[in-house]
């Protein structure tokens, strides 16, 4: 077990590299760099762009250099942890601030939701197929499934505008903005969090009801639930132990794309909603062609992914005795 | 008070002709000063003792603000709330304070603001500004000439720092001016050759110019630093003082910086990266009203970031004071409707560039035939005659935009008419006739046009691909073209590709905005009508040329164009207004007989959203970068909320 983990941690670093280059040569393929685009973006506001201060930017962030030098630049700079975006001129790390921990809130809130809606929805859907039940329910599924996440949030947004007065967009309400943690905020926070919840969570709610339901669809085919209710389990009791049990571990799976979802969950949603998380950044720095700070957030998701995979791989052993994990070394 | 001889004089508007102006705002006499009310916000700090009374804070001399129209002295309190969608944008909040040495007035005279007089020589070689006895930065300490001193010697002049702080403005011809500090209240800068931008410069929305708080930056300037803290600064590098200080400007002149004092209306007191900035009203700041409240009005600028599509719907639902950024004559009927729900007026501003869109024939096309074609003034005026500018404009502009040329604007001293209206009224007659005359009179398919070596003529303009504007009117030409006989395709790209398409002449003929401020006074430079820059793209190799002093780019060979940039070299040389002004009037001639862009419609109406409360902001105004500084000119340190008015206020 020990050596399978040593080996997956070993593999990983090639993986890190190769996935670095493609991120830097994807971030870099729109033409232009940043400066040009900000030069770009000022002349059409009829601004002129300071031609000394665009110098010094260049120089400063190596745009002058070719590019493998800016590569090899961006890996230092990675590894160092001396990454400095070009928009805000600061370190990646003191950027993002805040910024983490409301996505966390954000990401952890939507699955919950996620979960609490999906799970008893995809056992009832299972275990009653073909009802009406059933079908009326997969039919909101696939209905939350196919709505466009952007326009179910502006509509959100303006009904929770016109009927409770809640800002348009935003986390909290503008005074609790770069204040200090506090009840008022807290609760500011959880006034505004549940559009984005929703907005967020309805497609992948819709996606698990569908997964549970074929999962548990199944098992409950097979010949140990026949035996069971032969031997006269009460079916409740039946369905958790056995069947259910054996439908999670898609689930467990999922661990893997949980953990950078909760960083760059929900881009394009979190701009229409104006949120203060992660996801947006990443999106305006990509926009802004910002490549340190894009660079260094998709390094970070992708850590993150491989990361989640070993541990998602490592809990399905663990949950299930009839996953076996081997290092291909040891073979 | 104000000394000002003639080419002060010659930067301001005509009116102005006879004997020293009218300013809108003159320094008072100390002995008139009205009496001074404490401002509430203040009261407990200076019972406390930790602020000195608004006696001593206020220069001796202060700037007694006087109200034209309908605009009067109002009271303290609230706070302005403003929407931007970037980070950066927090330094438009020190553009709208727009606390400078000079400052443009709505009527385009330049006064004193910070300085209390300026003295400028005949020849706009030699300025000398006068500063205010007893005015302070946002710190409580003295500003004087070492401020001007310390910028100009120590940063600006200083081997290391020099090469993030030597303006361009600063220098004429590459020519360093002599700059003298005869006392503590007075700087002179002088040239040998006359430096006519500068200052427009100084009353430019860019946030500081030749000026810094000497007492701050000494901390970390090697010359004045202590060891300890020059080390700790360094910390093995050895320029790390001069990063120290050009990050620190860096985010001063984003309003970024609460560490650093400041003269603005407003201080930061929000440090980037954040969401939501807050300024602070300016306990020592040099302006008064004539009831002797200090101003600003408004206790503070609250600045909230929001992506620029959703800026129009939050402004839509009230959550702003005041708007214009980020919202656009599309977005009025919107606004208009929720207006009184919401309790918030839309107004419409004029707008100052030459047109909201014009098209740029590329007379440095890489194509041999085509730019036979484009060079020859003909072929563009007949281009022109074939647009059909009154339908544009009532389609996309509910008929509320000036149709005409890409010029100089109504409002401008030097209007004439028959500049806008050059070959822009349509008549496909006359374009037909022209177009014949160049020699395109074969025609192929369709009845369209040939080139004259038998190709199809085929124009395919390109836009920068941002919305549906641009491809409307577009379209809209398009038809009117066919009637030429000239078929017409568009293409969009993105600005920056674009850009480089028209630099490298792969473009025959692009749409952008047209010049930036056309409500041009003879003081200001004439660049924009000159080839002196590769933006221009009707003929960028040839700013090329000019920006690099010929080192790449091509040599303009173009009669007319040679001819611009001829008096374009002659108004910065020229030493006196009229001669200035007779230079800008040949100017406009050329570019109105050349017709080296293709206007199409100008003057398009900015909407500014006003809190309903919000008092002294003008019903009509001109939106623009600069001079106008935005809401700047129209001083929003005294803009006020009247807390009488019946709407009450959402958040505190």
């Amino acid at each position: 077990m020990l050596r399978y983990i040593a080996h997956r941690i070993l593999v990983m670093i090639p993986t890190l590299l190769a996935i670095s280059f493609v991120i830097f040569v994807v971030v870099k393929l729109p033409p232009g760099d940043f400066l040009s685009n900000r030069i770009e973006e000022l002349r059409a506001a009829g601004e002129p762009a300071d031609i000394e201060e665009v110098n010094r930017l260049r120089k400063e962030f190596r745009l002058d250099l070719p590019f493998h030098e800016q590569y090899v630049w961006f890996l230092w700079d990675l590894v160092r942890d001396e990454v400095r975006s070009m928009e805000y001129e600061r370190p990646v790390s003191e950027i993002i601030g805040d910024r983490l921990w409301l996505s966390v809130i954000v990401s952890f809130a939507t699955v919950i939701f996620t979960y609490m809606v999906a799970f008893p929805i995809g056992v009832y859907s299972a275990t009653n197929q073909y009802s009406w039940g059933d079908h009326g329910l997969t039919f909101l599924g696939f209905l939350g499934l196919a709505t466009p996440n952007f326009l179910l949030a502006l509509v959100l947004v303006y009904f929770a505008n016109v009927w409770f007065g809640i800002e348009i967009g935003g986390l909290m309400d503008e005074r609790y903005i770069g204040k200090p943690w506090s009840w008022g905020k807290f609760m500011s926070i959880l006034e505004h969090l549940w559009i984005p919840v929703i907005v967020i969570g309805t497609s992948g709610t819709a996606g698990m009801i569908r997964r549970l339901r074929a999962n548990l669809l199944d098992e409950l085919q097979k010949q140990y639930v026949v035996t069971g209710r032969a031997k006269g389990l009460p079916p409740f009791r039946l369905l958790m132990k056995y069947p259910l049990r054996m439908s999670l571990n898609p689930f467990i799976s999922d661990i893997g794309e949980l953990l950078p979802h909760i960083i760059s969950g929900a881009v394009i949603v979190s701009v229409v909603l104006n949120l203060p998380t992660t996801g947006k950044m990443l999106y305006e720095a990509l926009l802004s062609l910002d490549m340190n700070l894009a660079g260094s957030f998709l390094m970070t998701l992708s850590l993150l992914t491989v990361l989640g995979m070993l541990v998602s791989d490592l809990a399905l052993a663990w949950l299930d005795p009839r996953i076996r994990l081997e290092g291909k070394a040891v073979k | 008070m104000i000394t000002r001889r003639e080419t002060l004089v010659s930067l301001a508007a005509l009116a102005a002709a006879s004997g020293p102006l009218r300013a809108w705002a003159q320094p008072a006499e100390p002995a008139k000063l009205p009496a001074l009310i404490e401002t509430p916000m203040f009261e407990a700090e200076v019972k406390a003792g930790k602020l000195p009374p608004i006696a001593k804070r206020i220069p001796q001399a202060p700037l007694v603000v006087k109200f034209a129209g309908d605009g009067a002295p109002g009271t303290h309190g609230g706070d302005l709330r403003i929407l931007m969608s970037k980070d950066r944008d927090s330094r438009f909040v020190g553009a709208y304070g727009y606390a400078r040495l000079v400052c443009w007035t709505p009527q385009s005279e330049l006064v004193p603001d910070i300085a209390e007089a300026v003295d400028v020589d005949e020849a706009d070689k030699t300025f000398t500004l006068r500063l205010r006895k007893g005015h302070r930065w946002s710190d409580g300490k003295a500003f004087t000439a070492e401020d001007f001193r310390f910028f100009w010697e120590d940063m600006a002049g200083d081997k290391t720092l020099g090469r993030f702080f030597m303006s361009s403005n600063l220098l004429v011809d590459g020519e360093r001016p002599k700059v003298e500090f005869p006392d503590a209240q007075t700087v002179r800068y002088a040239w040998t050759k006359p430096n006519p931008g500068f200052l427009p410069w100084l009353a430019s929305p860019a946030n500081l110019t030749i000026f810094r708080p000497a007492h701050y930056y000494k901390k970390f300037h090697e010359k004045y630093a202590s060891k300890e803290r020059l080390e700790k600064l360094n910390d093995k590098r050895k320029d790390g003082w001069a990063r120290k200080i050009a990050g620190e400007d860096r985010m001063a002149r984003n309003n970024q910086n609460p560490e650093m004092p400041t003269l603005d209306p407003w201080v930061p007191k929000t440090e980037g990266v954040a969401e939501r900035f807050e300024f602070l009203r300016n306990p020592f700041y040099h302006r008064i009203d004539a009831n002797g409240r200090q101003l600003p009005y408004a206790d503070r600028v609250v600045m909230v970031l929001a992506e620029s599509k959703i800026i129009p719907v939050k402004t839509g639902a009230g959550e702003v004071d005041l708007q214009a950024r980020s919202i656009r004559f599309d977005d009025f009927p919107f606004l208009r409707r929720s207006a009184d729900e919401r309790g918030f007026n839309v107004r419409l501003w004029k707008t100052a560039n030459g047109a909201q869109l014009a098209l740029y024939p590329n007379l440095n096309c890489d194509d041999p035939v085509w730019k036979k074609l484009l060079r020859d003034a003909q072929f563009r005026r007949a281009l022109s005659l074939a647009i059909y500018r009154d339908e544009i404009n009532k389609i996309m502009y509910v008929g509320l935009a000036e149709p005409g040329q890409n010029t100089v604007l109504s409002g401008s001293p030097l209007y004439k008419p028959e500049f806008r209206q050059a070959y822009a009224e349509f008549d496909l007659v006359r374009a037909n006739r022209l177009l014949d005359q160049v020699g395109l009179t074969k025609r192929g398919t369709d009845n369209q046009r040939l080139l004259p070596d038998g190709r199809d003529l085929e124009l395919i303009v390109e836009y920068p691909a941002e919305g549906t504007e641009y491809i409307d009117v577009m379209r809209l030409i398009g038809d009117t073209w066919a009637k030429a006989g000239i078929k017409m395709y568009a293409k969009a790209y993105q600005r920056v590709v674009l850009r480089r398409r028209v630099i490298s002449g792969q473009t025959m003929m692009s749409v952008w905005g047209g010049i930036d401020y056309a409500l041009i006074r003879p003081g200001l430079s004439p660049h924009e009508f000159a080839p002196t820059d590769e933006v221009q793209a009707q003929w960028p190799r040839w700013g090329q040329y000019y920006q690099s002093r010929g080192k790449t780019g091509e040599k303009p060979d173009d009669r007319a164009a040679e001819e611009l940039l001829k008096l374009h070299k002659a108004w910065a040389a020229a030493d006196s207004r009229e001669a200035r002004r007779g230079i800008w009037e040949k100017m406009l001639a050329i570019w109105a007989d050349s017709v080296f862009t293709i206007g199409v419609v100008g003057g398009v109406l900015q909407p500014v959203v006003v809190d309903k409360r919000l008092r002294n902001v003008p019903k009509e105004g001109v939106y623009a970068y600069d001079p106008g500084a935005y809401f700047g000119i129209y001083k929003p340190d005294t803009f006020w909320f009247d807390r009488a008015a019946a709407v009450q206020r959402k958040h505190g």
